[in-house]
């Protein structure tokens, strides 16, 4: 009885549309715009030194569009006609470097990688993971991960429950999260905002000459790792967390202050070049030594 | 960016017309202005530049009630539009000048005054307008949304009106405290930009 049920079960269910392979190439100009729609398996953008737009990859059948030349191009996958979902495509797309791309997923991750120019990516639960060396970064997910790594010049982020992953940032960031974590390493930021309410924070590395550091938190712990050297005027509060300073203060800030709560603690070291304020309302606060 | 280039391209940013690479510039230039940040503040919703809107109306006071009336005739026709084009461009630009407005608290290390508490108290309410309106344009989206993502979209929003509870009973306890008020503006903020990408989701689906 069981067998007959799952196989009237299997006899019921839609049936999956058949895959089929795409091997598709565009001319277009070396800083085209790229618009991208894939919501559902992954797309792999990977920028090369030719002005032209090629993508190889699986998608089901029929589903895939792509038009443009010259100064823009569009390409995607469609949900199959009946669909209720989305159906899983896998796409690997090479664009000029300096390409402005554009990209639009639901579940799909995304990555990319060799390109200079400008991604904006926009997620409901996909990851979204960057490499490269890019002018503007923007990306948003409601609950993947959002992963940057290398020197980009402007990146904003905004995620939800996701990770957010930051290594060799430098430039202009603005990160907020709601749960989720901000996690920096290897950062010499010329202007920081970071902002989270649950999720804790953690940076890594250095604050560019007369840049700022900016984290607000509710509940989430933020721990600052920063040269003992740095030369930065600090501002940290915690309505109901602890303040722990653990780096060794030159100039006007001599010796550490001791842990406190409920406090406010400003404090300068070196000449002050630097601006470094937390604020947080019941998260722990720590600035330590690398 | 100069504060003139702010001023005329206030228009093309609140109807989305600028580039990424624009619209990034427009932002750290409102974030590194003290000027147009003030500016921004004082207008409390009004940021300038906006040459086509008459400058007596005050967003927050006459246009969303003409966004909520138009929001509401729209959900009930059948189809996917919950919010027009022009409804997420007034959006935006209240969402400007509030963020605007906050990050110059923010930035401000603000005395003890009371002004400071009065601040905050307007911006409260400024973004408990917005936060009604997105609330009723998310319960219109609602069915539109996958479950699962409707599921990450409330987890978040409880994590945020926890934090918005207890900071607002904290500043209620110790009204004159300008950290506090800042730490509830924050989290309305936080609210405000998940209900408005939750509610553009809506809209997509």
């Amino acid at each position: 009885m069981r067998a007959l049920v799952l196989l009237a079960a299997l006899l019921a269910a839609t049936p999956l549309p058949a895959q089929e392979k795409i091997n598709r190439r565009i001319a277009i100009d070396s800083d085209a715009s790229i618009r991208i729609w894939n919501l559902a398996g992954i797309t792999r953008i990977i920028g090369w030194d030719r002005d032209s737009l090629a993508v190889t990859g699986t998608v089901p059948s029929g589903t895939f569009y792509m038009g443009g030349a010259g100064r823009g191009a569009k390409l995607g996958v469609e949900r199959p006609e009946g669909s209720k979902g989305d159906l899983p495509a896998t796409l690997e797309i090479r664009v000029p470097r300096n390409a402005r791309v554009w990209v639009k997923s639901a579940s799909a991750s995304v990555e990319a990688s060799g390109l200079s120019g400008e991604l904006e990516c926009s997620s409901v639960d996909g990851s979204v993971r960057v490499e490269g060396s890019l002018r503007l970064v923007v990306a948003e997910s409601m609950e993947g991960n959002l992963s940057v790594y290398g020197p980009m010049s402007v990146v904003r982020l905004k995620g939800g429950g996701g990770t957010i992953t930051l290594r060799g940032a430098r430039g202009d960031l603005m990160a907020t999260t709601v749960g989720g974590a901000i996690l920096l390493s290897d950062a010499a930021l010329r202007r920081a905002h970071l902002e989270t309410v649950s999720g804790p924070v953690a940076y890594d590395g250095t604050v560019a000459a007369r840049g700022t550091l900016e984290v607000i938190t509710h509940s989430g712990d933020v721990t600052l790792r920063l040269p003992t050297e740095i030369s930065a005027e600090f501002e940290l509060s915690s309505f109901d967390g602890a303040i722990l300073y653990g780096l060794s203060g030159k100039g006007k800030g001599k010796g550490e202050p001791a842990p406190q709560v409920g406090k406010p603690m400003s404090f300068t070291t070196g000449g002050g070049d630097a601006r470094v304020t937390v604020r947080s309302f019941k998260g722990e606060i720590r600035v330590l030594k690398p | 960016m100069t504060c003139r280039d702010f001023e005329a391209r206030a228009d093309a940013y609140a109807e989305g017309r600028l580039s990424p690479r624009e619209a990034a510039a427009f932002e750290a230039h409102l974030d590194r202005c003290a000027a147009c940040a003030a500016l921004l503040e004082r207008a409390a919703g009004s940021p300038p530049g906006v040459a086509g809107l008459a400058r007596s109306i005050e967003p927050a006071e006459d246009l969303w009630p003409v966004i909520r009336g138009r929001l509401a005739s729209l959900g009930q026709r059948p189809g996917r539009v919950a919010i027009p084009r022009w409804g997420l461009a007034a959006a935006a630009l209240i969402l400007v000048a509030l963020s605007s407005g906050v990050t110059a608290v923010l930035l401000r290390p603000a005395p003890r005054t009371a002004s400071a508490t009065l601040d905050v108290s307007a911006l409260e309410a400024q973004y408990a307008a917005v936060s009604e309106d997105l609330t009723g344009a998310l319960e219109q989206a609602r069915s539109r949304l996958d479950p699962a993502t409707l599921a990450t979209i409330e987890r978040n929003l409880r994590i945020i009106d926890t934090a918005l509870n207890e900071t607002r009973q904290a500043l209620a306890n110790d009204p004159g405290n300008p950290a506090l008020g800042q730490m509830v503006v924050a989290a309305w903020r936080q609210k405000v930009d998940l209900l408005r990408r939750a509610t553009a989701l809506g809209s997509e689906s």
